[in-house]
């Protein structure tokens, strides 16, 4: 089996790095830059589960060798457009999709791109950053999930993917209730993003606050609303789960967005809160805080676009 | 008439040093450092009004070269408490605290503490910085100060004096007949500013570019303007009409000084102009929501300034 991966950040950077050290094919899919560092320095990963500098498979161009069973899309949702460009070449009649992106409105654009029938559902449980010398820190889980999104057996080609990921050491695989995974997966992201964004802290400088534990827990509530009016509430358990890891005192866990906006870069704002936020409209379910949450990265958004980042406001 | 000013900061620099400049009897309570630096430089003032640079006469303590008939006070809000005691020795039975800081809480204090009898109302509008050299820099064309007896009693000698000082030395403003509506509307418009500014991390163009950016700030300046309406202070309709429409200014690049604060690092008075403002609107039953957030926003800030977070990476 031929695997592509687009992307070599923490999660297509780790998950491609183990899955070649396991004898695994595949090839990263990169732009020039990003490229022409891997091919001359190796694919560096730190990790706890064991450090390595692996001379990976590097394309520049989808259409480069090819044809490929599995495309993995592990890039940001905000290069989606540009993901799809570079993916078209490599994708055949027999080829499947895995997006690992996060939120939901990656599927209605992969489907009508590409056919529904070729793409999976896909995340990632993998905490990472890239360093500065572009080496992917690795850092606690290192989980994928995927599977047919109308909840049928797994095509062959999952079923190989997964198999292939066991042996690398990677956690989960299959999972015939994707849907349902994704939608778990968003709800806790949808909060732990949208308030460390608009609180520019960690877990646990917001749990410091009078009223930080009853904010994560109202937009919790908020996004499990919005789960459930599309069908797919979470369980008790998974909820409770969830609740527990956004409230914890004195937790350093943090969402990567914060990182990114400390950093001036681009942030998966739409994606993540503002399509979460609409849905929420759309049902009719109020949503105080994801509002604000939106609102904050958006006038991010626009202070970035403006050259303001950085700037004294003053 | 003598004067102590306590702090030679930005606006207290900028007022006690044209004051000076016009021939009034000024004394600055300062700390050692800023003793040392102001018998080294001078006090240097760049001004859109002309720059200035003369001696300042200092004191180290409040009971030196008193007593004193107006005390300045134009700390910041969470140095109060500390300045509260340094200035007590200035203090004759006579003499007329005149604070001006933002909010309202530190009459609260000042009054328990010294009696409502000396303590009148104050506020200041500039535009005024002090750049690390110690040098004030005051940018705006304006640079006024406010200050009346609150309860709209007539104004005591001392203070019409003052007022006559403040217009000899070219400063705007004066003695207000309604200097506790001038707090409230000052109040108004700087907790709205820096609640959003601060929990939105952008200049007021910034948040209004947001989808929900206008609606927002609307929120937030009629939360505000119902605990004023509570207090008694409801600013009318003329004054929220301008009030809204400086909020709202599409482009502006204006920003809160609380947002420059922060992004410093520096601390913040974020219980003073919003903490106590969502305090007294419990007190009335008034709902702030979004002053709620922004509040959390200045504590977790906070909290993560206290634990040395500000400025490493989050992750």
């Amino acid at each position: 089996m031929k695997i592509l991966i687009l992307g070599a950040g923490a999660v297509g950077g780790y998950w491609g790095a183990r899955l070649h050290q396991s004898g695994a094919d595949v090839t990263f899919l990169l732009r020039e830059k990003r490229a022409e560092k891997v091919r001359r320095e190796g694919l560096v990963v730190k990790s706890a589960k064991g450090d390595a500098v692996l001379p990976v498979k590097v394309v520049t161009k989808g259409s480069e060798g090819g044809p490929y069973d599995v495309v993995v899309l592990a890039c940001k949702a905000y290069d989606l457009d540009s993901a799809i460009a570079s993916i078209a070449p490599a994708v055949t009649e027999a080829t499947t999709i895995v997006p690992m992106l996060n939120g939901h409105a990656h599927f209605a654009t992969l489907d009508a791109r590409f056919g529904a029938e070729r793409v999976a559902g896909g995340l990632a449980r993998i905490s990472g950053m890239l360093g500065p010398n572009g080496e992917i820190l690795h850092s606690g889980a290192s989980g994928v999930s995927f599977g047919e999104r109308d909840g049928k057996p797994a095509r062959p080609a999952l079923a190989a993917l997964e198999a292939a990921s066991k042996k690398a050491g990677i956690d989960g695989g299959v999972n015939a209730n994707i849907n349902q995974d994704l939608w778990d997966k968003w709800i806790m992201l949808g909060s732990i993003a949208s308030m460390c964004s608009a609180m520019r802290g960690n877990v646990g400088d917001i749990m410091e606050t009078e009223d930080g534990a009853a904010l994560m827990a109202e937009i919790l509530e908020e996004c499990r609303k919005v789960a459930a009016s599309e069908g797919h509430a979470p369980s008790e358990k998974v909820l409770a789960g969830i609740k527990s890891g956004l409230t914890q005192k004195g937790s350093k866990n943090v969402a990567s967005i914060l990182g990114d906006l400390e950093k001036g870069g681009p942030v998966e704002s739409r994606q993540v809160v503002g399509d979460m936020l609409a849905r929420a409209r759309k049902a009719g379910i109020a949503a105080p805080n994801l509002r604000f949450a939106y609102a904050h990265l958006q006038a991010y958004e626009a202070r970035r676009a403006r050259g303001g980042l950085g700037q004294p406001t003053k | 008439m003598k004067i102590l000013i306590l702090g030679a900061g930005a606006i207290g620099g900028y007022v006690g040093g044209r004051l000076q400049q016009s021939g009034a009897d000024v004394t600055f309570l300062v700390r050692p450092a800023r003793h040392a630096a102001l018998a080294r430089d001078g006090l240097v003032i760049k001004s859109t009004k002309g720059d200035i640079t003369q001696k300042a006469k200092t004191v180290a303590s409040g009971s030196e070269g008193g007593p004193y008939d107006i005390v300045l006070r134009t700390c910041k809000a969470y140095d109060l408490d500390s300045a509260i005691e340094a200035v007590a020795p200035a203090l004759g039975p006579d003499t007329t605290i005149v604070p001006l800081l933002n909010g309202y809480r530190h009459l609260d204090t000042l009054d328990a503490r010294f009696g409502v009898g000396r303590v009148v109302g104050g506020l200041a509008r500039m535009g005024v910085a002090m750049s690390e050299k110690g040098e004030i820099l005051h940018t705006s064309p304006f640079a006024a100060i406010s200050f009346g007896e609150r309860g709209g009693k007539t104004a005591r000698p001392g203070l019409i004096e003052l007022d006559a000082a403040v217009k000899k030395a070219g400063i705007d403003g004066g003695l207000n007949g309604r200097i506790e509506q001038d707090l409230w509307d000052k109040w108004i418009m700087l907790c709205t500013l820096a609640s959003t500014c601060c929990l939105m991390r952008g200049t007021e163009g910034d948040i209004l570019e947001a989808d929900e950016g206008t609606a927002i700030m609307l929120e937030t300046v009629e939360e505000c303007r119902k605990v004023a309406a509570a207090a008694g202070n409801d600013p009318g309709e003329k004054g929220m009409a301008n009030v809204r429409s400086y909020l709202t200014q599409k482009g502006s690049r204006f920003a809160a000084s609380m947002l420059h604060d922060l992004e410093k690092g520096s601390m913040v008075e974020a219980d003073h102009v919003v903490g106590d403002m969502i305090a007294r609107a419990k007190k009335a039953g008034v709902a702030t929501p979004n002053l709620r957030l922004a509040y959390a926003h200045l504590q977790v800030y906070l909290a993560r300034r206290a634990r040395g977070g500000i400025g490493k990476p989050a992750m």
